[in-house]
């Protein structure tokens, strides 16, 4: 116990396309922690990965040297191995020989790297930046904001309106991927830097109208920026405002990035105090921040002092607070809805469907065995379980699997939206079948969640069969050993839905072995 | 920063670095002269002078002598060709040590002789002695001596490197010759042969003597008074006492990073067969003087024609024998600071507040329990430091070989280039590494100057971090000559600071972007010729600024520059440099509010420190680097800010007060020439050092401490 109270390490490291970066972090017993050392070096993953696709012997062994230096460094930390959490990002996650990579890390060096998925980082960085501008929490839930962090091979974009997550994106876009297509950013030659930004805009034109489409981006108050050429911008033109974040002043951003495209990167190191690697991302990065900046009405850039780092572990070493976790979840619906509000779905059927899908949920939870993660899924496929309208009703099921698994939806990752695209799938009258190659590609233990889910949202879709929402709440009695008594609260004429869970409680008598006997109670 | 005066102006704003040190040296010398010092203090100054020249020789002459050779070119700011330069160090050398021998010999050691201290040569030896010393020769030097011929051809590989040897002129008596005639060439009659005065024998003889008097004579008196017994069948001629310096540079391969230290050995041993580039020679055959020159293609300015003895560094050995205090100095023993309580752990002493140490009025001890309580205490996770010079049986390398074996994770950055102590530091720095310490063999192209030591320690309440910081090395010797100041400090921005620079230095990290540190060579200089164009922005009529900056040696022409420009807007600047200034003070328009002093005393200046008055919000720092190229571009440095109050003061303090010695300080004058600065009528006399050591004497009294301690007195208990 009291072992416990001690403040204890962890460290964190972070492969990212540009550099391998670690941070040692104290926990302190109330939970908050504090950085007491850091380390950086640069690597060519994202040149090798974003050219020729795969991550180069080269880089490999010169990761597996820096990684074993900072072996040494948590060694004189006294910190252990389970301690130190690795996570990869856009280089490794797309690089063809990502698993001979892990596994050489793994072998070489004792570290097992965790690769984050697009939409996971997004996650992470959202924690972290929570976590730093805890003093603008209020704020920020009354307005609109916008979290950005570019990095090298991705960018990555969350808006908020009124403190709820409407829209969430990774693109394929980053610093490096940029000085590939066109050609770099010459040391040397500060007036070449004009058709870049030119080029950069017009690359930019066609994302930032489609993040327009989805949130007018004139209303975000509040423009957040994440990342290491942030924080090297908020050192130079902005003012600290706490410990864990900085202010820039919006002309002073502009001004600054102004002074910056008439520098050489030999300027930059030596004029701004900055190393050779950092210089080259600066100009780049800050000008794709320009780019969504200018389209905001936001006065000013906040900038966290904070990274994926901090996120990773706020997430595995701390180990989310319920309340945190509610919250979580509270943006992963909003994404959802957001979502949905973009192919114009039935929205008071959705959200009445995952009321109900709930209300079932909860009273059903000794007997289904889910857990939360799964009550997550739920409420996402039930409030999506119609998207598929958008296209055509004939197969909408499909086209709403469709849509739900090439969506950015915050919060869950790929294999979460796959999970969310297969109920969506089944919500209908096809059961899954073991000779369904998407179904049949789960693990046992995801099987039978489908099942579940996929049978509880047929129940509940059936309890709205109407799109009226007449049925307002209910409540489970188990009878006799086989018969869940399903007690209706109700308005209206209800027979089409009493019809509907007839048909459609076949499955959910399957899975849990009790057939639902409707009792009305008007 | 660009200068615009033309290139003709410019010469007249720079002093020439060769010639800027060998004043100093002369200032060295000054002190031997002063008819106030006691005799041994001014015979330590003697030698100094002559060791002094001897690595001036060897790095910085050698240098310039490659220009030379290499086409001439010039990259001095006064402009002065590399050729010029030799012949004038040449002629002020040739000044300075006919001074040095006319004060040791007429004064020093007559002074010394009537006080029972006698120096003898060749013919002042009485029986008794002349019997001992017979018995000596054959005894002890003669099996040892190896008497080798003399090729014209090829002789440098038998010169050692600072080492004596005396050259014989050896003729074939008569009857022999005859004989031999035959056989030989009629040339061949008369022969050299060179004779090293082996190392393994101590160089100064204890002669006895009558009464209370002490006598000695050097090993090479007794060598040549003897030397015929080396040669039976010749004749000795004449005879040469001389002595070669070679090129000390160490042109190690710096790609080479497996096998470093292996590559930097070779070398050492190789550093005998480097280019002579002087020759010391007595003055006793011109002929044999003209040979070994030539064979080793000297010119005449190279050669320096001395009495003797040679090498007068040997005295350093007399001045500090045994005794004789009455001819010494009063001794400064170090002061315990009172900031350390023995009581009292060091760690909790360093968490209460910010410790300052001004060595060597105050002792290095605290540095080294602080290593020593490090390496037993539980608490303590990692130990990281930088060792750049350091004694052989180091307290501090014992305690860090401790450490280790205690389990503790200890990180020491070895600087293997230290000059003239790479032998030295391979052979502690394998030891260390045997133990399971992670030895670092430097930085690629840099070497690693900061004095930088960090703790850290896992509490009750999380990670703690003691951090030291000095302009001074870790050596507990030099400690205890050299003038230098030690921060203690376990404040969180400093500390982590701290560790980001020893991630970047051991290579696990790249450089990192500090505050409270400025490192070079990233941003050091950058850094100081901020703080001096901020002064200038800050300067005006009714509020001038100032600067006080204090080290060794100011080179940098960029830095230099700077304090011009600040001096057209009236920043007061005072400088006080122990040796090399380049800058020009007191040019009407250009320099006139610049002054540039020089302390010379008994300890050795070597603090960096400086004062920016900042509008009155003052600032202070400390730091291992001089303003020279060499430092700000070619080192690892580190420059620390004292923010504590009370440590801003005394190092502020110590600064105003140094400028205003007037008992061992000159004053550069525009011309290049030091003069010393005198009481005026109204002043009283301040001699800095001196003050100095009685605060650090007053301030760390302890009042009656020991008295409050009560007997414990042991009684039986049936008493």
């Amino acid at each position: 116990m009291t072992n416990e109270q001690k403040p204890r390490l962890a460290g964190v490291i972070d492969i990212g396309s540009s550099a391998i970066r670690m941070v040692v972090m104290q926990i302190e017993k109330n939970g908050e922690f504090r950085k007491v050392d850091r380390a950086s070096k640069p690597i060519q993953f994202g040149r090798d990965v974003f050219i020729k696709k795969v991550i180069g012997r080269e880089s490999i062994n010169q990761a597996i040297r820096i990684l074993n230096g900072f072996s040494e460094l948590f060694a004189a930390w006294g910190i252990a191995r389970d301690d130190v959490f690795v996570i990869a990002t856009s280089a490794i996650r797309e690089a063809r020989n990502r698993d001979t990579f892990i596994d050489r890390v793994f072998i070489r060096t004792g570290f097992n790297v965790k690769i984050a998925d697009g939409v996971e980082e997004n996650h992470l960085t959202y924690l972290a930046v929570l976590h730093a501008i805890e003093g603008l929490r209020a704020t920020f839930a009354r307005s609109s904001n916008i979290i950005i962090e570019v990095g090298g091979g991705s960018t990555e974009l969350m808006i908020m309106d009124k403190g709820k997550m409407v829209s969430a994106h990774l693109f394929r876009l980053g610093t490096l991927r940029l000085e590939h297509n066109w050609g770099g950013f010459e040391a040397g030659d500060a007036l070449n830097k004009v058709p870049i930004v030119q080029s950069l805009m017009e690359q930019f034109r066609g994302t930032i109208a489609g993040v327009n489409a989805e949130y007018n981006l004139a209303k975000i108050k509040y423009f957040v920026m994440v990342g290491g050429d942030a924080r090297t911008a908020a050192l130079h033109c902005g003012q600290k405002k706490s410990e864990h974040y900085s202010i820039i002043k919006r002309q002073d951003f502009f001004d600054y990035l102004e002074k910056l495209a008439s520098f050489t990167v030999e300027d930059c190191v030596r004029l701004l105090n900055v190393s050779y690697y950092e210089a080259e991302s600066l100009l780049p990065a800050l000008t794709i921040f320009g780019l969504f900046f200018r389209e905001t009405a936001a006065e000013e850039l906040v900038v966290p002092d904070v990274s994926i780092r901090e996120g990773v572990l706020l997430r595995f070493a701390l180990g989310s607070d319920s309340k945190q976790e509610r919250q979580f979840h509270g943006q992963i619906f909003a994404s959802a809805l957001s979502l949905g509000r973009k192919y114009h779905f039935d929205e008071a059927h959705g959200l009445h469907v995952s009321t109900l899908s709930m209300v079932f949920f909860d009273s059903f939870s000794d007997q289904h065995g889910l857990g939360e993660k799964a009550q997550v899924l739920l409420q996402v496929a039930a409030l999506l379980h119609d998207i598929g309208y958008f296209v055509r009703a004939t197969g909408h099921h499909k086209h709403g699997q469709y849509l739900i698994q090439n969506s950015e939806l915050f919060g869950l990752s790929i294999d979460e939206l796959n999970l969310v695209g297969q109920i969506v799938r089944y919500h209908r009258s096809t059961r899954p079948l073991r000779d369904h190659a998407e179904f049949n590609a789960l693990t046992q233990e995801q099987r039978v969640m489908v099942l579940k889910l996929t049978a509880l949202l047929r129940v509940c879709d059936s309890l709205d069969r109407s799109h009226c929402q007449r049925i307002k709440d209910f409540s489970l009695a188990i009878k006799d050993d086989d018969i869940l008594e399903l007690t209706a609260d109700f308005q209206g004429d209800i027979s089409l839905e009493r019809q509907a869970l007839v048909a459609k409680s076949e499955l959910f008598e399957d899975v849990f072995g009790y057939r639902i006997a409707f009792a009305g109670k008007n | 920063m660009a200068e615009l005066s033309t290139s003709k102006d410019k010469k007249k704003y720079f002093f020439n670095r060769e010639l800027s040190w060998i004043e100093f040296n002369r200032r060295v010398l000054a002190e031997a002269q002063d008819q106030e010092k006691p005799l041994l203090e001014r015979l330590k100054f003697i030698a100094i002078v002559s060791s002094n020249f001897d690595e001036f020789f060897a790095i910085r002459v050698a240098s310039i002598r490659r220009q030379y050779r290499n086409g001439n070119y010039i990259v001095c700011p006064t402009g002065l060709s590399p050729e010029k330069q030799l012949l004038e160090i040449s002629k002020r050398i040739n000044s300075i040590i006919s001074e040095q021998y006319d004060c040791l010999l007429n004064e020093i050691m007559p002074g010394l002789n009537s006080h029972g201290l006698v120096f003898h040569t060749q013919g002042s030896f009485n029986e008794e002695q002349k019997e001992y010393l017979r018995i000596k020769f054959k005894a002890d030097v003669f099996p040892v001596l190896t008497p080798v011929r003399f090729h014209a051809k090829n002789p440098a590989g038998i010169f050692g490197n600072l080492r004596l040897h005396i050259a014989f002129l050896l003729e074939k008596k008569t009857e022999e010759k005859t004989s031999a005639s035959a056989a030989d060439a009629d040339n061949e009659t008369t022969q050299i042969a060179i004779v090293q005065i082996p190392s393994s024998l101590k160089r100064i003889i204890f002669l006895p003597e009558q009464g209370e008097k002490l006598g000695y004579t050097f090993l090479e008196t007794l060598i040549c008074d003897h030397a015929d017994d080396l040669f039976p069948g010749y004749l000795i001629k004449e005879h040469l006492i001389f002595r070669t310096t070679r090129d000390a540079d160490v042109g190690v391969d710096e790609s080479r990073d497996e096998d470093f230290v292996e590559a930097l050995e070779k070398i050492l041993c190789h550093r005998d067969l480097g280019n002579v580039v002087r020759l010391n020679v007595s003055k006793t055959s011109e002929l044999l003087k003209s040979m070994i020159a030539d064979s080793l293609g000297l010119e005449h300015y190279e050669i320096f024609e001395v009495e003797q003895p040679l090498d007068p560094s040997i005295f350093m050995e007399i001045a500090s024998i045994k005794g004789y205090d009455h001819l010494k100095a009063e001794s400064w023993r170090p002061v315990e600071s009172i900031d350390f309580s023995e009581d009292v752990s060091i760690f909790d002493s360093i968490k209460e507040k910010d410790i300052l140490l001004m060595q060597p009025y105050e002792s290095f001890k605290p540095v080294v329990r602080l290593i020593e309580e490090a390496a037993d205490d539980p608490e303590v996770l990692a130990i990281k430091m930088t060792l750049y010079r350091t004694s052989g049986d180091s307290p501090i390398v014992k305690a860090l070989e401790r450490a280790a074996q205690n389990g503790k994770h200890v990180t020491v950055l070895v600087e293997l280039k230290a000059r003239f102590d790479e032998a030295r530091n391979i052979s502690w720095a394998e030891r260390l590494n045997a133990v399971g310490v992670v030895v670092i063999y430097g930085v690629v192209g840099l070497k690693v100057h900061a004095k930088a030591l960090l703790i850290i320690r896992k509490e009750n309440e999380g990670i703690r971090r003691y951090l030291h910081l000095s302009t001074g090395n870790y050596n507990d010797k030099t400690a205890k000559l050299y003038s230098d100041l030690s921060l203690f400090t376990s404040k969180e921005d400093f500390c982590y600071e701290a560790g980001q620079f020893f991630n970047a230095i051991t290579g696990y990290s790249v450089i990192p972007v500090l505050g409270k540190l400025s490192m070079a060579p990233t941003v050091l200089k950058a850094r100081l010729l901020q703080l001096i164009d901020r002064e200038i922005q800050k300067s005006s009529v009714e509020s001038p600024g100032l600067i006080i900056a204090k080290m060794n040696a100011v080179v940098d022409v960029d830095l230099i520059n700077s304090l011009y420009i600040a001096n057209q807007v009236n920043v007061q600047v005072i400088l006080i440099i122990r040796g090399i200034c380049l800058l020009v003070p007191g040019l009407a328009g250009k320099s006139e509010n610049i002054r540039v002093f020089s302390i010379l005393d008994r300890v050795l200046e070597h603090t960096r420190a400086c004062y920016f008055k900042n509008g009155g919000l003052e600032e202070v720092y400390a730091s291992s680097a001089d303003w020279m190229p060499r430092n700000l571009d070619g080192r690892i440095e580190l420059m620390f800010s004292i923010d504590d109050k009370d440590l801003k003061t005394r190092v502020k303090d110590m600064l105003f007060l140094q400028m205003a010695d007037n008992a061992q300080s000159w004053e550069l004058k525009s011309n290049g020439s030091y003069l010393r600065r005198t009481i005026e009528d109204s002043d009283e006399q301040i001699r800095s050092q001196e003050q100095l050591y009685h605060e650090a004497v007053n301030r760390n009294h302890r009042s009656g401490k020991s008295d409050r301690r009560e007997f414990r007195v042991r009684r039986t208990s049936s008493d």
